[in-house]
């Protein structure tokens, strides 16, 4: 099976090669490697990264109704009508990450082929980037919401406090989230040209 | 332990050369290999109970494992893992086998990581049909592929 490739070796480099491998397996195959707390430990470990971080992003999306309440409601005075908008905000959010995250998080994702498993990390990537045409002018219509809505209900001087806080948290949250943004972009079009490269040919 | 837990462990130490090469051919150092076994672990226990037995066990071990040493974040800080039951450390040990492994290494790194995983299996014997079965290509890909990798290794060498 292996014709076109083994026509060409006759070149030592790649007989060494395989001797190579071969040497590397009988070291391997005298040692123990595994032991049973290894395995067993693997067998335990359930929920992956992937798993973890869209359950916290979904737990911090449904914490955000009650806690928003209290702060924006209680606290700042603003209107019910902000703090439901606020709210199926955070619902999308949670949601959008939760469907993002059952792509990849599959159990078998691991044991489908090489090129098939980055085309779904690919896809996730792609999503991700995509997730932030709608994020960010929605994050741009809800501070504006926001300081209008602190405007409106609370006296010059707490209303300074409260815009320059929400000025530099903005901020700082802008800086953060491009900084991912294109650290995404550059992993999916690193994954995209390594699926090119290797589907050129078909 | 139930009886699907004593497969998988049965299974793990059958193929535990297997697990192990590919993920010293994706490490840098002993800690990655020891990070990268243990996670391919994890991603084996995954699936394996939903493994429906209808590819052999060791192309769909060689998936797995490809894909997580393909896949994982190595910047990622990991929690404290478990050692590796070994007495030799391919990275550091000197003797003449380990050398000869050690020009394994340094000429399958220097590849990209689908590459790597095409000569690695390559290496091991299986037939192009089966390489394009785990990689997702064609076997007329597979073959193409392989001349250029060939002509990759034939250049670093001249370097």
């Amino acid at each position: 099976m292996n014709n076109n490739f083994e026509n060409n070796m006759n070149e030592t480099q790649f007989e060494d090669m395989r001797q190579q491998l071969n040497t590397l397996k009988k070291k391997l195959d005298a040692q123990e490697i595994v032991n049973d707390r290894l395995v067993r430990r693997s067998m335990r470990n359930e929920v992956n990264n992937i798993t973890r971080r869209y359950y916290i992003i979904m737990a911090v999306s449904l914490l955000m109704i009650p806690y928003g309440y209290w702060c924006f409601v209680v606290l700042s005075h603003l209107s019910l009508a902000f703090w439901i908008g606020t709210s199926i905000f955070m619902l999308i959010c949670g949601g959008a990450t939760f469907y993002n995250c059952q792509k990849i998080s599959d159990n078998d994702m691991m044991g489908r082929s090489l090129l098939e498993a980055r085309k779904k990390v690919a896809s996730a990537k792609k999503f991700e980037a995509d997730w932030l045409k709608f994020g960010i002018p929605a994050v741009i219509l809800w501070l504006s919401w926001f300081f209008y809505e602190l405007y409106q209900n609370n006296s010059d001087a707490t209303m300074e406090a409260f815009f320059w806080g929400g000025c530099i948290g903005a901020i700082i949250g802008a800086i953060c989230g491009i900084k991912i943004h294109l650290k995404t972009q550059r992993q999916y079009q690193d994954i995209i040209d390594q699926i090119e490269d290797l589907t050129a040919d078909q | 332990m139930n009886a699907l837990e004593k497969q998988f462990s049965q299974t793990v130490t059958e193929h535990k050369s297997t697990i192990y090469t590919v993920c010293y051919m994706f490490s840098q150092d002993a800690d990655e290999v020891n990070d990268l076994f243990q996670e391919v672990l994890v991603n084996l226990w995954k699936g394996f109970e939903h493994f429906e037995h209808r590819s052999d066990i060791k192309t769909w071990i060689y998936r797995v494992a490809l894909n997580t040493c393909i896949s994982i974040d190595r910047k990622k800080k990991r929690a404290a893992t478990d050692r590796l039951t070994m007495d030799i450390n391919l990275f550091e040990d000197r003797d003449e086998d380990t050398k000869q492994v050690d020009m394994l290494h340094k000429r399958i790194s220097k590849l990209q990581p689908f590459d790597r995983a095409i000569v690695l299996l390559w290496l091991e014997n299986l037939s192009y049909e089966e390489i394009g079965q785990i990689v997702g290509i064609t076997t007329k890909n597979v073959s193409v592929r392989l001349f250029r990798i060939r002509e990759q290794l034939k250049q670093m060498s001249n370097d």
